[in-house]
């Protein structure tokens, strides 16, 4: 009982590390551009839930209003400073979006002060679900069905839409994508308000979960940077399996080694390095 | 699909490397005895224009961590974020066999400086089995392990408390005390040396055929690797030496403060280095120490006034990418080369890429 309880732990923390990460390749798959920020803006994200809770009363407002603003602050940094960097090295992407993440993480200080918040447990969703002699809390059940439902959503939108096609032909080649006529532009600042709403998105989803704290950016960042090595930078099915894999490794781990599960995190990583230099689902 | 982040085209400059190496030399030429005598004018002008000697030992500390950084960054086109695993290391290692194994201050460094190098080794490794930006990422990810390592392990590093009542022996050689170094002036004194000598080192190296191998590793891994090159080596050797001289940066800094905290270890003390570097100047050895002295006493005047100064170095961190790739010293050199009206002009130089190319600043 105790294995499926942290099963399930595992999972909804595995569809949190899917969101972020799918962000993170769903931008570098079409803009080839890495965004060291991305950690940051799940922060901003979290930040954000607690400040709409507070004002409107309302998790789900916070839910629904959040991942715009993020993406929006996204599409902004985009028009201004990112699109500028695009055609040079990714050296260059890292270092100014280490900027950007320096300057959102210093900005949040300012504005919600240093020390970390907790956010309640959303109306509606506190309290524990009782299936049987098994009680799991509500809240995380329902995690792992909206996730599950984001990311089919994302699938759809990737795999069966107009935009979608673009975002995975001019993976392809961008090339051709602006040759047959489609606004390049706005096509890649669309991508990266999504890629990093995305982001936003799963801050505001462990909010109530984890709480937040100005610093926890690196710390996301990290993750999903293993997500990405296992799963392959670009494929959207290995950002799934690898943020599962990490989560279920991480929430196994906290019951056998409490203090040791964030590194086994990184050792999963190690191995499969060690095992399959490319990741499980990338391309030589 | 380019989703890969393996190399595509860049904006390619060839025969790059030559021309640093000129611009280099005719930029020592016009400095009476080169960089290694502005180096050793400035160790001793430190001391009397800063505010503090712990100031001025702290900026070589930095300095010396940046030189390191520099030579993967500058030289090998390798950015590391995991620079802070061998500093923290360094720190925590050189602080145990002093506080547990009785070393003295010259054998606890070494202890540093070897360990340092075997780790990078290790780290350098297993990083370099992918390119580009998994490169980066991977770094990245073995420092969170490290500081998750340090982090588990409280009983030897004292966790998020640090690692408190570090000494910091008098200088012994072969049982012969040196030097009392708990003065502020001794230790500044020692740390000087000890940064000298290893400017002098990193500065052979670079001028070696190694570093020349590098250089050429950077600008072209294939072409390097079909002239027979084993890059593989070039990289894991350079990341050794890197890791060599950031350890004992750490240990310097645990016996300045008298203290090893966590934050050693931490992926912003990793950041902090590489910015460094960049704000400093990428492939010039003057420019980590430019880097690091800019830093250090900027936070030291902002963090007073106004504690989030770090925006100023995210904004000024964009802006150098941007429009100054060569960094601060990139700007001194064609600066002086404007005041001085003569040689050709010159762009500085870029930022180089993990690809093993060198980018151009933006026009």
């Amino acid at each position: 009982m105790l294995y499926l309880f942290q099963v399930l732990n595992g999972l909804g923390l595995g569809m949190i590390y899917f969101l972020i990460s799918a962000g993170l390749t769903i931008i570098f798959g079409l803009l080839n551009f890495v965004n060291f920020a991305h950690g940051a803006f799940f922060m901003l994200g979290g930040y954000l839930c607690w400040s709409l809770t507070e004002l409107t009363g309302s998790f789900w407002i916070s839910l629904l209003a959040g991942p715009p603003v993020v993406a929006l602050l996204a599409w902004a940094a985009e028009v201004t400073l990112i699109r500028r960097i695009y055609r040079l090295p990714h050296t260059f992407h890292i270092l100014v979006t280490v900027g950007i993440a320096l300057i959102l993480q210093e900005t949040t200080i300012m504005i919600w002060g240093p020390i970390g918040k907790s956010i309640p447990v959303p109306d509606g969703l506190q309290g524990i679900v009782t299936l049987w002699n098994f009680a799991y809390p509500t809240y995380r059940l329902f995690l792992i069905a909206f996730t599950a439902l984001i990311g089919f959503a994302l699938w759809y939108l990737l795999e069966r839409t107009r935009f979608g096609g673009l975002v995975r032909a001019g993976s392809e080649s961008t090339e051709m994508v602006a040759l047959l006529g489609t606004n390049i532009h706005r096509l890649f600042a669309r991508t990266f308000a999504l890629g990093v709403g995305l982001a936003g998105l799963a801050g505001i989803l462990s909010a109530p979960i984890r709480g937040i704290h100005p610093f926890m950016g690196p710390e996301v960042l990290g993750v999903a940077f293993v997500v990405v090595v296992i799963g392959g930078m670009g494929s959207f099915t290995g950002a799934l399996l690898g943020g599962l894999l990490v989560g279920l490794v991480q929430s196994l781990m906290s019951t056998i080694w409490p203090e040791g599960a964030s590194l086994m995190i990184y050792g999963t990583m190690a191995a499969v390095i060690l095992l399959r230099p490319y990741g499980l689902f990338g391309r030589a | 699909m380019n989703a890969t982040g393996e190399p595509r085209p860049v904006l390619k400059s060839p025969g790059h490397s030559g021309r640093r190496r000129d611009a280099f030399v005719s930029l020592c030429s016009g400095l009476p005895g080169g960089p290694t005598a502005v180096v050793a004018a400035l160790l001793v002008l430190m001391p009397v224009v800063l505010p503090s000697r712990t100031m001025a030992t702290e900026i070589l500390i930095f300095a010396m961590a940046t030189l390191a950084c520099n030579l993967l960054l500058g030289y090998g086109g390798l950015l590391s974020f995991g620079q802070a695993i061998f500093f923290g290391s360094g720190a925590y290692l050189s602080s145990l066999v002093m506080m547990h194994g009785g070393f003295g201050l010259l054998p606890a460094l070494l202890t540093a400086a070897v360990a340092g190098a075997i780790l990078a080794a290790l780290v350098g490794a297993l990083a370099i089995r992918r390119t580009g930006i998994y490169f980066v990422m991977m770094t990245l990810a073995f420092n969170q392990t490290a500081y998750f390592i340090a982090y588990t392990l409280s009983d030897w590093t004292g966790g998020d408390n640090g690692l408190l009542d570090v000494p910091r022996p008098p200088l012994t050689l072969f049982g012969v005390t040196l030097a009392d170094l708990s003065d502020a002036t001794a230790y500044y004194v020692f740390t000087a040396v000890l940064f000298f000598l290893i400017f002098i080192a990193v500065r052979k190296v670079i001028a070696s055929p190694f570093g020349s191998t590098l250089i050429a590793v950077r600008e072209n891994e294939a072409r390097a690797g079909a002239l027979g090159y084993d890059t593989r080596n070039f990289k894991i050797t350079a990341f050794a030496l890197s890791g060599a001289v950031t350890a004992p940066a750490g240990a310097l800094y645990a016996m300045l403060l008298n203290f090893a905290p966590l934050e050693n270890i931490q992926l912003s003390m990793s950041e902090n280095i590489v910015i460094m570097t960049v704000i400093g100047g990428t492939g010039s050895l003057l420019g980590s120490l430019l880097g690091a002295g800019s830093w250090v006493i900027i936070s030291d005047i902002l963090a007073e006034i106004w504690p989030r100064w770090l925006i100023l170095t995210g904004g000024a961190l964009i802006l150098i990418v941007l429009y100054l790739p060569g960094g601060l010293w990139g700007g001194v050199e064609s600066l002086m080369r404007r005041f001085r009206g003569g040689g050709t002009p010159h762009a500085p130089d870029g930022i180089p890429n993990n690809d093993g190319s060198t980018a151009q600043p933006m026009e």
